[in-house]
């Protein structure tokens, strides 16, 4: 039991910290405020190799462990939200799918592509009628001789529009199981620009502005039959395994999000004097302070241990569930706190203490929200 | 009172602009009927200034008796002289049954007379017809047959009430229009015309009109309207809308639309129907093109009636539509546009 990390972690954080710092948090204001997707950060996360983390290197990643790339999205969390979520759908929704279930073809055509940041990756899972209840699916793939046709929508889809692979789960016929009727679930890998693949509604969102998410629409999409990822009829399993690693991206975006509130409050309450002296000398700020710290490192724990898992376990489900409601909770939590503290200063937007408080809250819904994660839990608890 | 002096059912016969409304048409189907099960005669009761000439019109839907109030204080409809007399009329003609549009100006006037002549209403029915009351037989309770049982929708539809009005005569109700059949013309049907002058006095209850507006429906308010034709993102483009346009000007409906209408900019926002637009609850919702996600279907689930066309047969919209049809959308509205249009033109 080690809980140090090594000396490759510790340079690998150290230059995710540095970025972050020096590219990311100049903008994140403005990012937030315009709500525009930070294409050049994006583009210089690409060339300094963010985009592939933990893809081996023999398909242009940069062969690191899942506990690297959770640092990345963590520090890079810690100062914009928006950026994080970019590089976590990207690696953990879009290349792990294709790495996990993709033929030896699809690899090589796509992952070092996504990899390099060459292209970017997105997964449409989500429909206006199937969020938690992801069975509900109503888009159609049928097969027509040698092409999959594609129609239906997806809703709320992150790096919707600006990534170029897509991995869509659709309804692919009727199975009888036990004398019921259920649908058969199937996934794909749809190259933006194919015709009759196009987006709707960019939505106007609470938190992570600049993370672009829009509605994708399929009319009539033909794609070549070879673009069905894993078996027919696999498509579900396939869905589920993706988001058990998406939501240890997610868990350090959150994680991320509650440190770098933790880390400007402390810093706020030293400076800030009221009654003659500096806040932080009160002791409710010292026992806030505390309890979110206290928080904060729990949910660390949590985190690097899924990150862990996804690295040694074939199943980590429930080591994911539990980091990313635990995450979460916490940002929510330790970011209110955060801006009471800040007192009047943190509901304005030039201390960004707001923003941070505005991103949390996503946390907790999506890539299966809070109730989804404690289904998850309580699931295994009492098999 | 006695009920056995009181014959006849009469209808209100409303006219605008010496322009018989289609109302009055409808009433006199429905009367027709009635005077059927009764035994009686139909009259219609024509309220006015220069209207003697709207006898005959009413006769050919089944008048058989026509009274007319005309003189000049009646040029435009006032509360107070239409009142007086219809009042009148009834005090003297004793109708058993008097039935009055539930237009904006029966739903004035019916009130006000039946309190002048201290007999019961029932507001904006939907179903009229002669009955035993009490309907099913009361031990101790004397039940009197050929009563109009009239039956109306309260508390916003969500019950149905049948209301008699067993002691007092004649029997009132204003009716929703559109809901009763007019007959189809008699050709060359004469009525027995009679006038009638219960004398005017003006005095401070005579309201002045100072101007009429004809009311010119530049922009719709689709949470008004009767009918709705809505399209989605099936329609296509927003030049395709024509055809829902069309569709709508035969049914003297609106159009309205789905968020994606609205988010593509083929439509302005204050036309979408949803969680995030508007709620609406028409007679009649055309679901074109439009799946039909909650979000959508949470804005008008309410409708009366939902006819869904859609060409892909699971769309969830058939699971709350009371009629669809799966196919090409392009082919079918204009067809239903051309068959209503037929429709209209052969009534």
């Amino acid at each position: 039991m080690d809980f140090a990390l090594d000396k490759k972690h510790e340079m690998a954080r150290a230059l995710f910290k540095e970025f972050a710092e020096n590219e990311v948090k100049p903008l994140a204001q403005d990012v937030d405020e315009t709500e525009e997707f930070p294409a050049e950060t994006v583009a210089k996360m690409a060339k300094y190799g963010f985009l592939g983390i933990p893809v081996p290197k023999e398909y242009g990643g940069q062969g690191c462990d899942p506990l690297t790339y959770t640092m990345c999205v963590e520090e890079l969390a810690k100062v914009c939200g928006t950026t994080a979520v970019i590089v976590s759908a990207h690696t953990s929704l879009c290349i792990d799918p294709i790495m996990t279930y993709g033929t030896e073809e699809q690899k090589q055509k796509y992952v070092p592509d996504l990899a390099s940041g060459r292209k970017l990756g997105a997964f449409g899972l989500t429909e206006p009628g199937a969020g938690t209840d992801a069975q509900g699916q109503q888009t159609k793939a049928v097969l027509d001789g040698d092409e999959w046709v594609l129609n239906g929508s997806k809703c709320f889809i992150t790096n919707g529009k600006v990534a170029d692979v897509y991995i869509i789960i659709a309804v692919t016929g009727i199975i009888e199981k036990r004398g019921r009727k259920m649908k058969e679930i199937s996934s794909f890998i749809v190259e933006k620009g194919t015709p009759g693949f196009s987006f709707g509604t960019k939505e106007k969102k609470m938190g992570i502005r600049g993370s672009s998410t829009y509605e994708l629409i399929f009319e009539d999409c033909r794609i070549p039959k070879e673009n069905i990822l894993g078996a027919q009829g696999k498509g579900f399993g396939i869905a589920m395994h993706t988001l058990d690693g998406g939501r240890i991206g997610i868990a350090a975006q959150a994680l991320g999000i509650a440190e770098g509130a933790l880390e400007r409050t402390v810093a706020y309450v030293k400076e800030r004097k009221q009654f003659g002296r500096s806040i932080a000398q009160f002791q409710n700020t010292q026992f806030q302070l505390a309890d979110m710290a206290t928080k904060v490192e729990a949910a660390r724990l949590l985190v690097y241990k899924a990150a862990m898992a996804k690295a040694t376990q074939r199943s980590y489900s429930v080591e994911a569930a539990k980091a990313k409601l635990y995450a979460a909770e916490v940002a929510m939590e330790v970011t209110t706190k955060a801006v009471q503290l800040h007192g009047g200063y943190g509901y304005i937007r030039e201390y960004e203490i707001e923003r941070m408080m505005r991103d949390a809250k996503i946390t907790e819904i999506y890539e299966g929200t809070s109730e989804v994660q404690r289904m998850v839990i309580s699931g295994d608890l009492l098999k | 009172m006695n009920l056995e002096e009181y014959k006849g059912v009469y209808v209100f016969a409303e006219q605008v602009d010496n322009k018989l409304s289609g109302i009055a048409f409808e009433l006199l189907g429905k009367a027709k009927d009635l005077a059927g099960d009764l035994d009686t005669y139909v009259a219609a009761v024509v309220i006015g200034s220069e209207i003697k000439g709207l006898a005959d019109e009413l006769a050919a839907h089944g008048a058989e008796k026509v009274i007319v109030v005309d003189d000049p204080e009646l040029k435009v409809y006032r509360t107070e002289p239409y009142a007086h007399a219809l009042s009148e009329v009834i005090n003297k003609y004793k109708p058993e049954i008097m039935l009055v549009g539930a237009t904006a100006i029966g739903r004035d006037l019916g009130p006000r007379v039946s309190a002048r002549v201290a007999t019961g209403l029932t507001a904006d029915c939907t179903q009229l017809e002669i009955g035993d009351f009490p309907i099913n037989p009361v031990a101790g309770k004397e039940q009197k047959h050929n009563q109009l049982l009239m039956t109306r929708p309260a508390f916003g539809g969500n019950t149905i009430a049948t209301i008699a009005c067993p002691d007092n005569r004649p029997q009132m109700a204003t009716v929703r229009p559109g809901v009763m059949q007019k007959i189809d013309k008699i050709e060359g049907a004469k009525a027995e015309v009679e006038e009638f002058n219960p004398g005017f006095t003006p005095d401070n209850k005579y309201v002045e009109i100072m101007d009429v507006v004809k009311a010119v429906s530049e922009t719709v308010d689709i949470m008004d309207a009767k009918i709705l034709v809505s399209g989605g993102r099936g329609v296509g483009s927003p030049e395709n809308f024509r055809i829902l346009e069309e569709l709508a000007e035969a049914l003297g409906g609106e159009v309205s639309c789905s968020r994606a209408v609205v988010d593509n900019g083929w439509k302005p926002k204050d036309l979408q129907v949803g969680q995030t637009g508007k709620t609406v609850r028409p007679q009649v919702y055309f679901a074109i093109g439009i799946s039909g996600a909650i979000q959508h279907v949470a804005g008008m689930e309410e409708a009366d009636v939902i006819i869904a066309i859609n060409k892909d047969e699971t769309a969830p919209i058939f699971d709350v539509a009371d009629y669809g049809i799966v196919g090409d959308l392009n082919k079918i509205v204009p067809e239903l546009t051309k068959q209503i249009k037929a429709a209209a033109i052969s009534k």
